[in-house]
């Protein structure tokens, strides 16, 4: 018997957020959000998207982890305590309908590695068919992201590159 | 042969949950910490499994080499921090 | 080949199973911990080198003892780094109630 494989996955990201979102210190928040990371990236693992799970247990797990716990350094351990109220009535009804109406507009997605959908029938092949002969990179992904849209990703690694010199001075100031 | 490496797999992914359950229910941050170690060596090793059951296991070896690595970076930063600051 | 492979990874999966019904009924930090360092890492131990056998030898094998010897390094640094935070910021070691 052999059934998706990414229902356990999912199963275990819920319970992983969930926890994130009830417990109580910043710390284990902090921790929680880290082992979301190794989860979320095992599902794309799964899924055969390599490189995203690479970003996302490198950035997510690694970077994001001791960054936070860079900020929580410069705090007091009072602030790393969280008070919640209950909530209101407002978010009882509102976020639950929302959840319903997205599981709604889902149903209407086309089925998952369908030949025939959309997204496989338009641009996919192009791709496929003649990035070896283009690029001469054997693995499709690396072509898309290196060669075609080489300019994309040069300007996205800027936006990160700035944001990182940005967490560095923030964080050398509140060390002082 | 693939079979076999399926149920692995969903047995690594149970052992997981208990791992999990530490994590969430652990009473000090200490136990947070030991069970995200675990998890990240069964992450490590899943996904090794993953790479054989799909066949492609070159790459997915990388990965949990970089998995590895990352793993030890942030466990030492969280234990850095909680030498130095004490318990919360 | 397969069969001797087969061997290693239940071997390997039974030291996790233990591995895990200890990180769940230990009493404290300090005990989890070996269920966490020694015994999980035997079973990865175990349980990398089936699959090394199922790949065969070659490039792919190789790497899978680079990650093997990582995970045997790394894994015991990681538990006596936090081990050592939570005995220097006092945690107080489990007793058995003598009551």
């Amino acid at each position: 018997m052999i059934f998706p494989f990414e229902i356990p996955l999912l199963l275990l990201l819920l319970v992983t957020a969930a926890g994130a979102i009830l417990v109580k210190d910043l710390m284990s928040a902090v921790l929680l959000l880290g082992t979301y990371s190794f989860f979320l990236s095992l599902v794309w693992g799964w899924f055969g998207a390599v490189d995203v799970a690479f970003v996302e247990a490198v950035v997510g797990a690694g970077l994001g982890t001791v960054l936070f716990l860079l900020t929580l350094f410069g705090t007091a351990p009072k602030d790393t305590r969280l008070h919640r109220p209950p909530p209101s009535l407002l978010t009882l009804i509102v976020f639950p309908l929302l959840g319903f109406l997205l599981l709604y507009a889902a149903s209407d997605l086309p089925e998952f590695r369908d030949p025939s959908s959309p997204a496989s029938v338009h641009i996919s092949p192009t791709y496929l068919e003649q990035s070896y002969q283009d690029t001469h990179t054997p693995n499709v992904v690396t072509a898309v992201l290196m060669d075609y849209r080489s300019l994309d990703t040069m300007v996205e690694t800027v936006v990160i590159f700035a944001a990182g010199i940005a967490c560095i001075l923030l964080l050398r100031r509140q060390v002082k | 042969m693939t079979t076999f490496f399926f149920y692995v797999m969903v047995l690594l992914a149970i052992l997981i949950g208990a791992y999990l359950y530490r994590v969430l229910q652990g009473p000090t941050i200490f136990d947070r910490v030991l069970g995200l170690n675990g998890i990240s060596t069964k992450a490590i090793i899943l996904f090794i499994v993953i790479g054989t059951y799909s066949e492609r296991v070159n790459m997915f070896i990388d990965i949990s080499t970089g998995y590895a690595l990352i793993n030890l970076v942030g466990a030492l930063a969280v234990a850095k921090y909680l030498e130095q600051k004490g318990l919360p | 080949m397969d069969i001797l492979s087969i061997i290693f990874i239940v071997a390997g999966l039974f030291f996790m199973i233990v591995a895990a019904i200890g990180v769940v009924r230990l009493p404290d930090v300090f005990s989890r911990s070996h269920a966490v360092s020694l015994t999980d890492s035997l079973g990865a131990f175990l349980m990398l080198v089936g699959i090394a056998f199922h790949e065969g030898l070659g490039k792919n094998t190789l790497k899978i003892l680079v990650v093997l010897a990582l995970l045997y390094i790394l894994n015991p640094v990681i538990a006596h780094a936090t081990i050592r935070a939570a005995f220097r910021s006092g945690v107080k070691p489990w007793q058995k109630k003598s009551s």
